[in-house]
């Protein structure tokens, strides 16, 4: 049915590091200001998605929603759904990438899928700040 | 399952409470012991809500710590034992 989710956090863990050093690399050095702080966690929160949305690539609704508003930073094309009355899904349309324009099927579908991937994400960044954090000495 | 292309007709109220109970196998599971309940279709939803909203808040603040740490130089992206560590997930 479902592919193990190997080859996906694989994917994902290879993504975000790279994008991590990346920012890294193009940091400025101290003394920062404020503004700076909230760019460098915008461009991390950024990349968060960005590698999840690359990782996964076209093969879902989500993800290309993702792609679409990385790339083009539109909104999505309403598809009109005609007599599909959505059956009190709004909300989760909301929460997730290019929800609105999907139908009720695709709609859940979708949200299993991006649960999965958000999960692995949270995973592999708190293994990350968890492995740093057991080589220095400064607290949270 | 076999993706059928929704071409055919539109979703039956069933059909639409069928996927939306497969949902909750996504969600995290309850400690006491009303998960066997069969939750209502909108119980579900809410849940599931409430947890991609958590979990986009956690994907925020763990960002948010993540920037700081990388200014501080505790991160080294291309060390080998972390990313082991990561594929081993």
């Amino acid at each position: 049915m479902k592919n193990p989710n190997y080859p996906l956090k694989k994917r994902l863990a290879s993504r975000f590091l790279k994008a991590l050093e990346k920012i890294k690399y193009n940091m400025s050095p101290s003394p920062v200001s404020i503004e700076e702080k909230r760019r460098r966690h915008r461009a991390v929160r950024g990349a968060a998605y960005a590698s999840m949305a690359s990782s996964v690539g076209p093969r879902r609704a989500w993800s290309r929603a993702l792609l679409r508003k990385m790339r083009e930073r539109k909104r999505a094309r309403r598809n009109p759904r005609n007599a599909d009355t959505r059956f009190g899904l709004n909300q989760l349309c909301d929460v997730v990438p290019g929800g609105e324009a999907m139908d009720s099927r695709s709609l859940l579908n979708e949200t299993a899928h991006y649960i999965e991937c958000l999960v692995a994400q949270v995973q592999i960044m708190r293994e990350i700040l968890h492995s740093s954090s057991s080589s220095s000495s400064t607290t949270l | 399952m076999s993706s059928r292309r929704g071409s055919a007709s539109k979703l039956t109220e069933d059909e639409v409470n069928d996927l939306i109970f497969k949902l909750q196998a996504s969600l995290p599971h309850e400690s006491n012991s009303t998960s066997n309940k069969k939750r209502s279709a909108s119980k579900i939803l809410e849940r599931t809500c409430i947890y991609i909203k958590k979990l986009q808040k956690e994907v925020d603040d763990l960002s948010d710590v993540l920037s700081k740490r990388l200014a501080s130089g505790d991160i080294n992206a291309a060390d080998a034992e972390l990313i082991a560590t990561l594929l081993q997930l």
